[in-house]
């Protein structure tokens, strides 16, 4: 190697070891993943929705604790991606002193769905929920690029 | 007194403390019973109520283990059983701090205790003979007081899902006790002025009108569905 190569080398090791810190900080990942997530819909029989009810989940592993706890939309909607945890997952969602159960049992093959508990039929009126287990983007999303080569992969 | 008390003692009722591998029954009236209806809760037309005892006659009450779980869509529960002995007689406003008062507690298997049966019978003797429900009381409404009794003499089969409240109930571990819960919703038959004329709880319920003049009277639930699991639902039919 001639000194003028060993040069231009050592020059160039310089100004990469050299470079400013900030050009080597924008660093965006991208990942992508498809995950199953849960949406409820709760509503009375008139179609009335439950406006902002409370929501209980409970998970497979332990059945007797709160997994995870929220409020329904205006429209009675509510969505959460469970744990990978296989079993049934059971959720409450109660409003003005009634309340309604369901029960998600999933596993390996497609999720079984168990609605409601029956309506006071008094009332003419039940508390419905219905269940979808739907295959939902994951959030784990970054993008990453590289100065000088602006080289963004996805 | 003395004989509910000795048909408590009929059931093996246990110290407050809870034990292992055992369930507990409690039956509630709620604050509508303890507290009473009060303002701003008073019965859909206007009367505030002070109870002095509530009796209820339960029996055939069987806790059960259901898979899949019971959604109280009709009258049979099918699963294991944990069968309390009845018949027995509460007084709902003989009740704890949280409202409720205990019934029985029996040994019981592991497990989730996800349904309950039980039903309100006319009691065969005692002091509310031939009566299921016995309400007695006070009643105030504008400047009028009356005292009353209302007893029912329906015989009342209830089919319940899991209990529904702010904890899950009916867990039974060999480290931990369970308990279940019968919940009379007194605002199903009374109606709650709070709510409004047009709210479907106090359309359907019986008010207090009817009973203005005190003294004592005889109901029926119709299609009243008084009793729960805490928030959870019952199907109901009569017997």
């Amino acid at each position: 190697m001639s000194v003028r190569c060993k040069s231009a080398l050592l020059l160039g090791l310089a100004l990469v070891v050299t470079a400013p810190p900030a050009a080597l900080s924008h660093a965006a990942i991208m990942e992508a993943e498809v995950t199953q997530a849960i949406r409820l819909h709760a509503f009375y029989e008139t179609g009335e929705p439950m406006s902002q009810a409370q929501v209980f989940i409970y998970a497979p592993d332990d059945p007797a604790q709160v997994w995870g706890q929220g409020i329904a939309d205006m429209q009675g909607r509510y969505e959460f991606i469970p744990d990978a945890i296989a079993g049934r997952w059971s959720v409450q969602v109660r409003q003005a002193g009634h309340g309604v159960m369901a029960h998600l049992d999933i596993g390996a093959d497609a999720p079984v769905m168990t609605i409601s508990s029956t309506p006071d039929t008094w009332a003419q009126r039940a508390l419905m929920v219905a269940l979808v287990a739907w295959g939902a983007l994951g959030t784990a999303l970054f993008a990453r690029s590289r100065k000088g080569k602006q080289d963004a992969s996805a | 007194m003395h004989k509910i008390a000795s048909l408590a003692a009929a059931f093996c009722i246990m110290a407050p403390a809870l034990h292992a591998d055992s369930l507990t029954l409690f039956a509630s009236g709620e604050d509508l019973a303890t507290a009473g209806f009060t303002a701003p809760k008073l019965t859909r037309d206007g009367w505030e109520l002070e109870f002095s005892r509530i009796l209820v006659n339960f029996d055939q009450i069987t806790a059960w283990q259901s898979n899949p779980p019971f959604m109280a869509d009709g009258p049979e529960i099918s699963g294991d059983a944990l069968v309390f002995s009845g018949p027995v007689i509460v007084d709902l406003i003989d009740a704890d701090e949280d409202d409720r008062v205990e019934l029985a507690t029996m040994p019981a298997a592991p497990g989730h205790y996800n349904a309950l049966s039980w039903a309100l019978v006319p009691a065969a003797s005692g002091e509310i003979e031939g009566y299921s429900l016995v309400l007695e009381g006070v009643a105030r409404k504008e400047g009028q007081e009356v005292d009353f009794t209302l007893r029912s003499a329906d015989a009342v089969m209830h089919a319940c899902g899991e209990y529904l409240g702010d904890t899950r109930k009916g867990f039974v571990t060999e480290d931990s006790a369970g308990d279940l819960e019968m919940t009379f919703h007194l605002d199903h038959l009374f109606g709650r002025a709070d709510k409004g004329a047009e709210d479907e709880t106090n359309v359907a319920a019986l008010g207090f009108d009817r009973f203005a003049t005190g003294g004592v009277h005889d109901f029926s639930f119709g299609d009243l569905h008084v009793g729960h699991v805490g928030e959870g639902h019952c199907y109901v039919s009569s017997m």
